[in-house]
């Protein structure tokens, strides 16, 4: 299937989204809540981008919008350079303080009116469900939206330490706005309401993952031996390689 | 046939240009912490050994990926890690037998090897010929390339 985006000639396999083609062929479209193997999401909708099929224009999300054979897509034009500021800017009203939010807002020269802007509000959360789509990937399920309106939120269900959660803390890799907190402190693990142990390596003592995500681990691999590092598997892989250069002499 | 890195500690001076040449490849800059290669000395024997991802023949590392992110590409015979599709799970860190996957909390990344895409700058960087990519053309060689006695300790997990 071939569509031009930007005047560029892109070729694309029926199903794939705008987005994909976009950026298999090096096209740039900004956008906060789209990552590559995830489904498009369209919760931040930066990534809005016009479509000219035939006579009609039209103004879709890329990140869900499924290609068709000779349209023409043009990333930014005036009006979209237009709503892309005017999401920026609830985007900062919705989360005030957040440092990748406001370079943003720098970027694309945008200010939130004064008077909706409380200076004090540490929301970092934009509600994009990048970490639920990941918990949903890592096969757990803990987290997802929780409540309507200007109540919705991520969470667990009932705001409580919920048993399906492993704390490998990829919602917290995955979030664009690094909006979800996890504290490691001395072999323990604090995320989503819930306190971890953490494994200890057998041989160093250092910790280093929660004893639920090891035990996953495990369980995939089949594998039952005593927890060590990656540093100690490392120093033992690296002992044994030695060991025999070493009887060579 | 696939080429590999293959390691000779013998040769090895430890003057570790090999993590920079790494760091400053993948990520600009030099910090060994940042590197997919690292060196590891043992004083008492005196030798150094260069250790990086061996490159599996069943990779741990693929089987516990919730994503698909690290896939062994078949031609190749590299285990490729996408970082677009990587979730940061850091379930290939604690996966991996021998320790070659780190997790760079500052970069937020996992750091692997993908032998620089057929070009490895370690290698080339390497004054001592301690490291060197080469055709590892049958399962004799390779054995005979990575140490004997390391294949038995590990079993059939190595290439």
């Amino acid at each position: 299937m071939k569509l031009k985006i930007d005047g560029i000639i892109c070729e694309g396999r029926e199903g794939e989204t705008l987005m994909e083609v976009a950026k298999r062929h090096g096209i740039h479209i900004p956008s906060l809540c789209y990552r590559k193997g995830f489904e498009g999401l369209a919760r931040c909708r930066l990534c809005l981008v016009e479509v000219k099929e035939g006579s009609r224009r039209r103004i879709v999300s890329s990140c869900v919008y499924p290609i068709k054979e000779n349209i023409e897509v043009t990333v930014t034009t005036d009006e979209i350079q237009r709503m892309r500021k005017n999401i920026i800017m609830l985007l900062l009203l919705k989360a005030p303080n957040n440092s990748y939010i406001n370079k943003l807002a720098e970027e694309y020269k945008v200010a939130a009116p004064e008077r909706y802007m409380n200076p004090l509000d540490d929301e970092n959360c934009i509600l994009c469900g990048l970490c639920v789509k990941a918990c949903e990937k890592m096969g757990t399920n803990a987290i997802s939206f929780v409540n309507r309106g200007i109540y919705k939120k991520v969470s667990t269900p009932y705001d409580d330490a919920s048993k399906d959660c492993i704390g490998c803390g990829a919602c917290a890799e995955v979030c664009p706005t690094n909006a979800i907190l996890v504290e490691d402190n001395e072999g323990k693990r604090k995320i989503w309401n819930r306190e971890f142990n953490m494994v200890k390596c057998s041989l160093c003592g250092s910790y280093f993952a929660t004893e639920e995500a090891y035990k996953l681990m495990q369980e995939k691999l089949n594998d039952n031996e005593e927890p060590i590092c990656n540093e100690c598997r490392k120093k033992i892989a690296a002992d044994k390689l030695k060991e025999s250069f070493a009887n060579i002499y | 046939m696939s080429k590999g890195i293959i390691i000779s500690p013998d040769k090895c001076t430890g003057c570790r240009t090999c993590e920079l040449a790494c760091s400053f490849m993948k990520h600009d800059n030099f910090n060994p912490k940042d590197a997919a290669i690292s060196v590891l000395a043992f004083d008492e024997v005196g030798l150094q050994v260069p250790m990086t991802c061996l490159q599996c023949d069943d990779p741990h590392c693929v089987a516990v990926c919730p994503v698909n992110a690290l896939e062994k590409d078949e031609n190749t015979g590299v285990v490729n890690h996408d970082r677009e599709k990587c979730i940061g799970c850091k379930m290939c860190v604690s996966a991996c037998p021998f320790g070659n996957m780190t997790y760079s909390s500052r970069l937020k990344q996992v750091i692997k090897c993908d032998e620089c895409g057929g070009d490895p700058q370690c290698v080339k960087l390497c004054p001592s010929g301690a490291i060197v990519y080469k055709e590892l053309d049958s399962s004799m060689e390779r054995r005979r390339n990575i140490a004997s006695c390391f294949k038995e300790a590990f079993g059939e997990v190595i290439r």
